[in-house]
C-alpha cells in the first residue's frame, strides 16, 4: 500500500482520466485517412499475383483507356524498390519473381477506382511456377527451393544456461510436449488507407493510417530516390493498428501514392479493401514450439529445452525480431537454472508474418503456460501452487541470467486473481461436475520485456510549448491509434507544468513538425516518449519557476503551480494565474519551447548464450479464466476473466483497463476462433464473414485489478500496458478447458472442432 | 450509359434531393456527396457494422444499401446527435468511459444504443450486449462500451449518474 500511498502525491498522473482524443470521436469528427482525401484526388488499385511462387515472365496490359490515367510497374520505380523492415528483401513492386500472393505485381490509377480495378483484371500475367512451401518444416529441409537466396531461415539465435542434461537428471518429472499457433490477424477495424499530395519543387505530402510516420518517410525518401526532406508524413486518425500498421503495409501506401501524385501531379489515394488489408498486411507468426521440461517431485523446475519456429511467410518483416521477444520470453516467468533454447525464423511461401501485439511473446507464453498445467497435472499439484514454487520474485534470476530488482509483482497478481476468482473453491467443486456441460478454471501467469530491449537503440524526443493563452502544445513523433497512450503523455506534461489537462493540445504525428521519436510499437509510448516528455516539462517548469520567484518574491522552491494558479507555498493568498505568469516569461524573452530527449541504457546480452539484461523492466500479470464446455458440440463459454497486472505506475487506470479488457478480448479470438487460414500459400477466409472476431457477445465480463511496483525506466515507475494483456488469456483459457473436460489443445486455436475429436481420442 | 435517379431523404433533420446511380451505395452518397464522414467502411460486406446509420427508426448496414433505396427515407448519424457545446448523453458517457479507443466503430455504437434506448430505456447489460452485437470493436474487449449505454441510459431516465 506504499506506492497507492505515494500515488497520492500527484494531481494528474495516476487518476482516471478523460482521453484528449475522445471528444472529436464520439461527434464523429475525427478525420481517419480516407475521410480527408482530396476532391480531385486519383484513385490506385493494386494488383496481387495470383500465385504463392513463381518466376514472373512478364506483364501484359491492354491498351489503356483514356480513364486510366497510369499503369505502374516495377520498371517505373524511380529509387531503390524496397519495402521492408530488418532485412531488404521485399520489392515494393515484384520485379522478376513473386514469393507469396500477397505480392503487388503492379497498380493502376483512375479517377475512379472502379475502373482501375476492372483495367487491372485484364492485365494477363505469365508465371513459370516454382515449388511451394507452405510449412517451415519444409523449408529448412535441405535440398527444399530457396525462397531467397540467403537462404530460407532468415535468423537463427540461441539462448544457453547452466546444463540443461544435468538438470534433466536432477528431475523426478521430464515433460516432452509440442505446442503450435496459428495466423492471427490483427483487423483493425480501419483497413489501411491513404493518399499523397504533390508538392512544390518535387516535394510530397503522404497522409495515412499508421503507426510510424519517420519510418514512413524514410521508405518513401529510398524508393522515390529523393532525399527525406522532400517527403512529409503525416499521421492521420488511425482506426486501429495493433502492430499491422507498423510494419511495410503503410510504407507500400506512401509511397504508391507519392509515386503516383508525382507522376501525375495529382492528388492520389489508396484505400485497401477488408480482404486486401487482410492479405497484405503482416500477421501473428504461426509458430511451433517444442517444450521439454523437467522438475522434482517436490515441484521445482530443474531444466527446459525449448526450440522455437516461426513461420514469416515470404518476407522476413519483423519476424527476426518477433523471434527474439519470443525467446526471451519462452521459459514464461520462471525461474529454471538450466536452459537450451533455439529459435528460428523461417521463410515460407505464405503470407506475410511481422509486428502484432505481443509480438512473439503471446506464442510464448501459450506454450509455456500449457507446459506448466500439464507439468502440475503430472506432478499432482494445484496448477497455481506449482506455479507459486517457480515464479520469478525481487532477486530472482531470469533465462537470461539477469537479476531482477524489487519491482516484481507478479506473487501479489497471482494473490489478487485467486482469492476475486475463488480459486480453491471451484478449482475443487467443478472437477466434480458431471452431464454435458461443465465448467472449468484455468490459470496463467505472464511477464512482458518492455520496450524494444534488445531490438535496437531506445531513444525518444518530445517537444512543448507554451502560447500567450498559456495553453501548452505537446508534439511527438508517437502516434495515437486507440490505445490512450498519447493522453498519458499529456497527463505527464500537466503534472509536471501544473496546468489542467484540458490546456493540452496533442499536435498530429507529423514528420514536418514533431521530433522523431522511435516507432510507436513495443508498448514503448507511456514508458519511453513519457520520459521525453517529463524532460522537456521538467525544463520548462524550471523556466516558468524563475520568473514565478520573481513575481511572487520567493525562494523558488516555494512556488507551487496546479490548476492553472501559481501560488507560494508558505503563503497562498500571494498568487498569479498561469497565463500572467506565460505572459511575463514571454515579455522578459524567456523562450517557452523545450524539446525533452531520453535514451535508454543497460541493455546487454551475449550474442552466442543470450545470456544477460535484454529488457530493464518487466510487466507481470495473472490471468483466471473460467469456462463451460459442452461435450457434445465441444463449444466453449468464456464465462470470466479475472486478470491483476503490475503495471509499475498506472498513469491512466482508466486507460489501463482498457487496455486490459481489448487485449483479453483479442486474446480470447486467438484461443478460440481466430485463424487466417493458408491453404498451398493462398488465404482461404480473407472477410470478416470467415474470419471470426469476437462479438460482445463473445467476450465476458473481465475483472481486473492493478498492482504497483515501480520499474526502473518508464515515468513516476510505469510500465508498458499496451501488448501484455494480449499474453497470457489463451493459455488460461485453453487450462480452463482442460479442468473442464480434461483434454489439453496444444494447437491454437482451441476449437469446438478440435475439443471434439480430443474428446473423442481420450474415450478410446 | 448508367442511369440516374432521383432519391429525396431526409438525413439528420435536413431534406436532401439528389442524383444518384443505380449502383451507388448508400455508404458512399452519405460519406462523399454529404460529407458525413462518421459513417466509415471496415468491411463493405455487412460484416463489422461500422457503416450503421439509423433508417427510419431501424439500424442498417448502409453498405449494404443502394442509395436508391432509401428514397424517403429519415436517416440520422452521429453528426445529427450532438455539438461539442451540447452533447447527447451517450456522447457524454462514451468520453467519461474512454469507450472510444481508436473511435473507428463508435459512431456506429453510439447510433446503436440511440437505437436501443428508444426502445428500451433501461437495458440490462445482456440486452446491451444483444443490441451491439452486430458492430465489431477491436480495441476495448466491449466492457467500457457496455458501461457507457448503461450510464447514458441512467442518465437519460432522470437518475443522478455516481
Amino acid at each position: 500500500m506504499a506506492e497507492l500511498a505515494e500515488a497520492e502525491k500527484f494531481l494528474v498522473v495516476g487518476k482516471k482520466a478523460e482521453r484528449l482524443d475522445s471528444l472529436a470521436k464520439v461527434l464523429g469528427k475525427a478525420k481517419y485517412a480516407a475521410d480527408s482525401i482530396p476532391q480531385n484526388a486519383l484513385h490506385l488499385k493494386v494488383l496481387r499475383s495470383r500465385v504463392p511462387h513463381a518466376i514472373l515472365k512478364g506483364l501484359v496490359a491492354p491498351k489503356r483507356r483514356r480513364a486510366v490515367k497510369a499503369f505502374i510497374t516495377a520498371k517505373d520505380i524511380p529509387g531503390i524498390n524496397v519495402s521492408s523492415c530488418i532485412i531488404p528483401d521485399r520489392p515494393l513492386i515484384a520485379q522478376d519473381r513473386v514469393r507469396s500472393v500477397a505480392d503487388i505485381l503492379a497498380v493502376a490509377v483512375a479517377e475512379d477506382p472502379d475502373v482501375a480495378a476492372d483495367f487491372l483484371e485484364s492485365v494477363q500475367v505469365k508465371y513459370e511456377s516454382l515449388p511451394v512451401l507452405y510449412s517451415p518444416f519444409e523449408s529448412m529441409k535441405s535440398g527444399s527451393a530457396k525462397i531467397h537466396d540467403s537462404g530460407n531461415v532468415a535468423r537463427h539465435l540461441q539462448l544457453r544456461k547452466g546444463n540443461v542434461e544435468r538438470g534433466f537428471e536432477q528431475a523426478d518429472v521430464i515433460l516432452s510436449e509440442t505446442y503450435s499457433t496459428q495466423f492471427q490477424e490483427a483487423a483493425p477495424i480501419e483497413p489501411e488507407a491513404g493518399f499523397a499530395v504533390p508538392g512544390p519543387r518535387g516535394s510530397v505530402i503522404a497522409v495515412g493510417s499508421m503507426q510510424n510516420p519517420f519510418y514512413v518517410r524514410s521508405a518513401v525518401a529510398r524508393i522515390l530516390g529523393v532525399p527525406e526532406e522532400k517527403v512529409r508524413v503525416i499521421q492521420a486518425s488511425t482506426g486501429g493498428a495493433f502492430g499491422a500498421k507498423s510494419d511495410e503495409v503503410a510504407m507500400d501506401i506512401a509511397a504508391l501514392t507519392a509515386l503516383t501524385a508525382l507522376k501525375t501531379r495529382r492528388p492520389a489515394a489508396l484505400i485497401y479493401t477488408r480482404e486486401e488489408s487482410m492479405i497484405l498486411h503482416s500477421k501473428r507468426h504461426p509458430f511451433t514450439i517444442k517444450h521439454k521440461t523437467g522438475a522434482t517431485k517436490d515441484g521445482k523446475l530443474t531444466a527446459a529445452e525449448i526450440k522455437l519456429v516461426a513461420d514469416t511467410g515470404a518476407y522476413a518483416s519483423n519476424g527476426p525480431l518477433v523471434v527474439v521477444r519470443a525467446l526471451f520470453h519462452a521459459t514464461g516467468p520462471y525461474v529454471v537454472p538450466n536452459v537450451k533454447m533455439d529459435a528460428y525464423c523461417v521463410y515460407t511461401n505464405n503470407t506475410i508474418a511481422g509486428s502484432f501485439r505481443g509480438f512473439g511473446s503471446p506464442q510464448a507464453h501459450f506454450a509455456a503456460e500449457c507446459q506448466m498445467d500439464a507439468l502440475a497435472e503430472k506432478l499432482d499439484l494445484d496448477p497455481i501452487d506449482f506455479r507459486l514454487k517457480n515464479i520469478l520474485r525481487p532477486g530472482s534470476e531470469t533465462a537470461t541470467g539477469q537479476v531482477l530488482d524489487s519491482s516484481v509483482g507478479l506473487e501479489e497478481c497471482i494473490a489478487e486473481v485467486r482469492a476475486a476468482s475463488e480459486w480453491n473453491r471451484k478449482r475443487s467443486a467443478w472437477r466434480q461436475e458431471s452431464g454435458r456441460k461443465r465448467r472449468g478454471i484455468g490459470v496463467a501467469l505472464l511477464y512482458h520485456g518492455n520496450s524494444i530491449g534488445p531490438e535496437g537503440i531506445d531513444r525518444s524526443s518530445a517537444n512543448l510549448t507554451i502560447d500567450e493563452k498559456g495553453r501548452v502544445t505537446l508534439r511527438i513523433g508517437l502516434t495515437e491509434y486507440g490505445t490512450g497512450a498519447r493522453s498519458g503523455l499529456a497527463q505527464i506534461a500537466s503534472e509536471v507544468i501544473g496546468v489542467p489537462l484540458s490546456q493540452i493540445v496533442i499536435a498530429p504525428a507529423d514528420t514536418e513538425t514533431c521530433p522523431d521519436s522511435g516507432g510507436t510499437f513495443a508498448s514503448r509510448t507511456v514508458v519511453m516518449g513519457g520520459n521525453a516528455v517529463r524532460n522537456a516539462a521538467t525544463a520548462l517548469r524550471k523556466k516558468l519557476d524563475e520568473v514565478a520567484s520573481q513575481l511572487l518574491q520567493c525562494d523558488i522552491g516555494l512556488v507551487e503551480i496546479h490548476e492553472g494558479v501559481v501560488q507560494r507555498r508558505d503563503d497562498p493568498t500571494r498568487k498569479i494565474t498561469f497565463r500572467n505568469l506565460v505572459r511575463s516569461c514571454l515579455r522578459r524573452k524567456v523562450n517557452l519551447s523545450e524539446t525533452g530527449d531520453f535514451t535508454a541504457t543497460g541493455v546487454s546480452f551475449d550474442e552466442r548464450t543470450s545470456q544477460g539484461v535484454p529488457y530493464l523492466q518487466y510487466t507481470f500479470g495473472a490471468i483466471v479464466a473460467e469456462v463451460e464446455v459442452d461435450r457434445f458440440f465441444g463449444t466453449v463459454i468464456p464465462l470470466k476473466l479475472t486478470t491483476a497486472y503490475d503495471v509499475g505506475r498506472a498513469i491512466n487506470p482508466l486507460s489501463i483497463e482498457g487496455q486490459i479488457e481489448g487485449g483479453a478480448a483479442q486474446a480470447l479470438g486467438y484461443a478460440l476462433m481466430e485463424e487466417l487460414v493458408h491453404r498451398n500459400g493462398g488465404v482461404v477466409n480473407a472477410s470478416l464473414r470467415d474470419y471470426y472476431l469476437p462479438t460482445s457477445l463473445d467476450v465476458p465480463e473481465v475483472e481486473s485489478f492493478i498492482v504497483e511496483r515501480p520499474g526502473v525506466l518508464g515515468p513516476y515507475g510505469a510500465k508498458s500496458m499496451g501488448e501484455p494483456p494480449i499474453d497470457a488469456p489463451a493459455p488460461a483459457l485453453v487450462n480452463a478447458i482442460a479442468h473442464a473436460v480434461g483434454v489439453r489443445i496444444k494447437s491454437l486455436p482451441a476449437t469446438a472442432e478440435k475439443i471434439l475429436l480430443a474428446l473423442e481420442a481420450s474415450r478410446t | 450509359m448508367m442511369s440516374r435517379h432521383l432519391v429525396v431523404m431526409n438525413v439528420n433533420g435536413k431534406r436532401c434531393r439528389l442524383r444518384v446511380e443505380s449502383r451507388e451505395r448508400l455508404l458512399d452518397v452519405l460519406r462523399e456527396r454529404l460529407g458525413l464522414t462518421s459513417v466509415k467502411e471496415g468491411c463493405g460486406t455487412g460484416d463489422c457494422g461500422a457503416c450503421i446509420v439509423i433508417l427510419n427508426g431501424r439500424i442498417v448496414n448502409s453498405c449494404l444499401m443502394l442509395a436508391v433505396q432509401a428514397r424517403n427515407a429519415k436517416i440520422e448519424t452521429v453528426e445529427g446527435l450532438g455539438t461539442d457545446k451540447k452533447l447527447h448523453p451517450l456522447q457524454k458517457a462514451f468520453i467519461r468511459h474512454s469507450a472510444a479507443q481508436c473511435g473507428y466503430c463508435t459512431p456506429a455504437m453510439i447510433l446503436t444504443a440511440k437505437n436501443l434506448l428508444e426502445k428500451n430505456s433501461r437495458p440490462s447489460r445482456e440486452q446491451i450486449r444483444n443490441a451491439i452485437s452486430g458492430s465489431l470493436c477491436r480495441c476495448t474487449g466491449y466492457v467500457k462500451i457496455v458501461d457507457a449505454i448503461q450510464d447514458a441510459a441512467a442518465e437519460m431516465s432522470g437518475e443522478t449518474v455516481g
